[in-house]
């Protein structure tokens, strides 16, 4: 079952590289809204923010602010949520900022080891905190949180730091260790090289996420909840990889 | 030989006109440089092309989005395009902020000012700014949707980069045509031939007129085209046209600087003539009617004939109302000076788009005021950006009875200004669209003000509170006939409610992209009630909008001409049906992005109600 609803963002300006990712809610569908409107608008929206500048680095909170703000602008009458994780290089500090709302995010490895990862923001099981644009009859009904409520850290990076940003998909499939296993086979910083290995976590987690008698952190996660289930997550899954490298135009 | 005399011959004289012509403007040591040319041979210069686009949005009168989004705003037009060659209406583009003639047709349009030149008929502009002064070759534009609005293109001799401040401002057009229909809002870049200038420039400016278009023109981005050499005369001008001399004789006796039209201005007396033939026949008010219909440069030209035509010509009767806009390009102080003897009995005056990068000062301002002042009913200040407190407080001092004033984008206008506005008792129309209005001023100017009939606060982002300011209305402002509260952010049924319960006159009323009102409260309803002298309602962007409110608007709104009711999922094809047979007079419907409303059911309605424009914009 393909669902598509994830969406992503790659962008740079003057000093700052962004990555953006964002899980449309599925839900939406059950409603005849394509989930995947709003989580693309948003992802788009962020991207062109940064690429005309209209972001501080420091404060990746604003970027989704904005980019929410933007999308009430549109003639069209948007409807849909999704989650948000924003991460900002800025080049010249060599600190990353983080924006997180609900269950997307990212880890940051160092040495074989995460030094820093974000958490996941849930009201209750399966319910994550995210952004959203109601039809007027469900205003109140339908959850939205204030782009304000995204989690937002900074701390300094190094060269070789590995940055990982993905959404639940690959989190609620493949444990810590299990992605720390496959970046260890991460020889070089070159392109090719990062690509093969996005590669290969995404599509572990997509095989694991079929597989019905595995122990899946959601599933783990499902059980100390007291929801007997086993097996692994069948959802979207979108996977950045990216690594601290020397500046090169 | 004989082949080689008349081709030479032809040549020569070929160059000798267009020598004749650069030396109006050119300087002795440019002349030496043209000796060259004389000869036949001679190595082009390689002079390459540099292609830019815009780097900066510098300026710009209106737009459609709001103030600080990337949404239908004029900063789109920087920058590379974002949409073309896609044809639709998409965000990431500029849209001015009306079109159409919908404007000129609804209770707050105003009465034009007469004696407009014919070349003259632009209605919004934007300045753009470019990393590279060239001497430009081409110009594209990039139209995404509904083309065809660009009337004139204008380029600035002031780099707006420059530490210093220029020494001479001049703006020389590039090309200018009146407005023509372009069939179909499909995408298309516009490259109209342009006029070569004799100073490199990195400031463009367009300037549009959307009165033939049937919706929003909106523009991706403009690409120029340059060299950083003066370009050598080509060859490729080889045909000598006519009306570019006669061009040329005028612009030698008037140039295109500011000089020129001031010295227009600045008439001497000249000495008595005899006779002044049929003209003495003529009774006095006869020729000051006659003298009525000409423009006023032509005025002042026409008073240098003979003393009688001097007289008149002088006369303050001539200078009741005055539109100094067309000229805004060189409009200055000394303008100002040169006609302020004239204008003691003036009653309208149009200063829109003038004074701006120090053409007209504070001071300069301020004694014209304090001289013609004492009549002026009508001012126009639209993009007056060298207005600050002074000004504002000399107005309202000096203009005891004056009944609009139009201070539509003068953002440099400090919030407290405003205060000074509440002085005026006797206002009427008030325009602050996309000021920095804030709100005890406004509440003071609304307390005061009691004569208003014509308001507009769109885009007005320094109120903190529209809900107050609806109340003081309701209470105060009870001629209010046109309100314009465009992209208040905060309104709610509680200001709704007061409004239409105190200003029953109401005919006019703009809540586009207000989104905090929303129709399970009522307040449409409520409005459709109360108002039923409603012409044009526009509830853009209301995504709440449902049928009953569609019903309650056929019921009691039968006056109704305008409705916009974009982007509503909630209306439905009977309900509008319902709308269109009651309200007779309706004749713009626009259900852009309205979900049930496909473009069958609008071929549908099209057909029953042919007097109808039904708009539904797209954006695939």
């Amino acid at each position: 079952m393909c669902y598509g609803d994830d969406a992503c963002f790659v962008a740079r300006h003057r000093t700052a590289d962004v990555l953006g990712v964002a899980d449309g809610v599925g839900g939406w569908r059950d409603y005849g809204v394509d989930p995947s409107q709003f989580s693309g608008t948003l992802m788009r929206t962020c991207e062109r923010l940064v690429k005309e500048g209209r972001f501080v680095p420091s404060n990746p909170v604003g970027i989704l602010t904005a980019g929410y703000c933007e999308l009430l602008q549109n003639k069209v009458p948007l409807l849909g949520s999704s989650t948000a994780c924003i991460v900002v290089l800025d080049r010249t500090s060599h600190r990353l900022h983080t924006a997180n709302l609900g269950d997307s995010g990212f880890l940051v490895v160092r040495g074989g080891e995460v030094v820093h990862r974000s958490d996941e923001q849930q009201h209750y099981f399966n319910t994550p905190f995210q952004l959203s644009i109601a039809p007027p009859e469900a205003e109140g009904v339908v959850l939205s949180d204030s782009p304000d409520a995204a989690d937002s850290t900074s701390f300094d990076v190094q060269l070789g730091d590995i940055i990982l940003t993905a959404t639940d998909g690959l989190f609620d499939n493949m444990p810590d260790y299990m992605i720390l296993q496959e970046l260890k086979k991460l020889k070089n910083s070159n392109y090719e090289s990062i690509q093969q290995t996005a590669r290969s976590i995404a599509e572990q987690a997509h095989e694991l996420a079929y597989d019905p008698t595995y122990m899946s952190p959601f599933a783990q996660f499902a059980c100390d909840n007291g929801l007997n289930v086993r097996g692994g997550k069948p959802d979207d899954i979108t996977v950045l990889l990216s690594i601290v490298a020397e500046y090169t135009d | 030989m004989p082949p080689v005399f008349p081709m030479l011959t032809v040549l020569s004289m070929f160059y000798y006109m267009c020598l004749r012509r650069r030396a109006r403007t050119a300087t002795r040591g440019e002349m030496n440089s043209r000796r060259a040319i004389e000869s036949n041979t001679r190595a082009l210069p390689i002079n390459v092309e540099i292609v830019q686009y815009a780097k900066e949005v510098l300026d710009f009168s209106s737009h459609y989005g709001s103030e600080n989004s990337m949404s239908y705003t004029m900063w789109n037009l920087a920058g590379i395009p974002n949409v073309y060659p896609s044809s639709g209406d998409f965000t990431q583009t500029a849209v001015f902020r009306t079109y159409g003639t919908w404007w000129d047709h609804c209770p707050s349009a105003r009465l034009p000012f007469k004696r407009t030149p014919a070349t003259f008929c632009s209605q919004d502009y934007v300045e753009l700014a470019f990393e590279e002064p060239v001497y430009p070759t081409a110009v594209h534009i990039l139209e995404t949707y509904h083309p065809g609005a660009v009337v004139r293109i204008l380029a600035c001799s002031a780099n707006p980069y420059s530490q210093n401040p220029p020494a001479e401002v001049r703006w020389e057009v590039l090309w200018s045509e009146a407005p023509t229909k372009v069939n179909g809002p499909q995408a298309r870049q516009f490259t109209p031939s342009i006029k070569q200038i004799n100073f490199p420039t990195n400031l463009i400016r367009l300037e549009v007129n959307s009165s033939l278009l049937d919706y929003y023109t909106e523009l991706d981005a403009v690409v120029l085209h340059g060299v950083k050499e003066r370009p050598v005369l080509s060859l490729k001008a080889s045909m000598i046209d006519m009306n570019d001399i006669d061009e040329d004789e005028d612009e030698e006796k008037y140039g295109c600087g500011m000089d020129a039209l001031n010295k227009q201005f600045s008439i001497v007396a000249l000495r008595e003539w005899p006779s002044n033939g049929y003209f003495d026949k003529l009774p006095y008010e006869l020729i000051q009617l006659i003298l009525s219909h000409l423009t006023v440069p032509d005025l002042c030209r026409l008073a240098q004939t003979c003393k009688l035509l001097y007289q008149h010509c002088c006369d303050p009767l001539q200078y009741i109302h005055l539109s100094l806009q067309p000229y805004w390009a060189r409009i200055n102080d000394t303008s100002l000076e040169h006609l302020q003897s004239r204008c003691t009995l003036i009653q309208w005056l149009n200063l829109s788009w003038t004074g701006n990068r120090g053409a007209i000062s504070v001071s300069g301002f301020s004694r014209f005021l304090k001289v013609c002042g004492s009549e002026l009913v009508r001012l126009e200040l639209s993009c007056g950006h060298f207005l600050n407190e002074t000004c504002l407080e000399v107005i309202t001092e000096m203009c005891p009875n004056l009944q609009e004033l139009n201070l539509s984008s003068c953002d440099k206008i400090p919030p407290q200004a405003f205060n000074h506005i509440a002085k005026v008792g006797s206002l009427k129309r008030l325009v602050l669209y996309r000021t920095k209005v804030e709100q005890t001023a406004l509440l003071s100017i609304l307390n005061f003000c009691s004569e208003l009939q014509h308001l507009s606060l769109g885009s007005c982002v320094m109120i903190e509170d529209y809900d107050l300011i609806a109340s003081m209305m309701g209470a105060k402002c009870k001629k209010l006939r046109s309100l314009d509260l465009w992209r208040c952010k905060n309104i709610t049924e509680n200001g709704i409610a007061e409004l239409a319960s105190g200003c029953q006159l109401l005919e006019e009323l703009d809540l586009g992209w207000c989104p905090t009102l929303q129709s399970s409260t009522g307040c449409f309803t409520n409005l459709a009630r109360k108002l039923p002298n409603l012409q044009k309602l526009f509830l853009t962007a209301n995504r709440s909008v449902c049928d009953t409110d569609i019903e309650e608007l056929a019921a009691n709104c039968t006056h109704l001409r305008q409705l916009d009711i974009l982007g509503t999922r909630m209306v439905s094809p009977a309900s509008l049906r319902k709308l269109l047979e009651s309200c007779k007079d309706l004749s713009l419907l626009d259900v852009s992005f309205c979900s049930q409303i496909d473009n069958r059911v609008v071929l549908e309605l099209n057909a029953n109600f042919p007097n109808v424009f039904i708009k539904k914009s797209f954006t695939q």
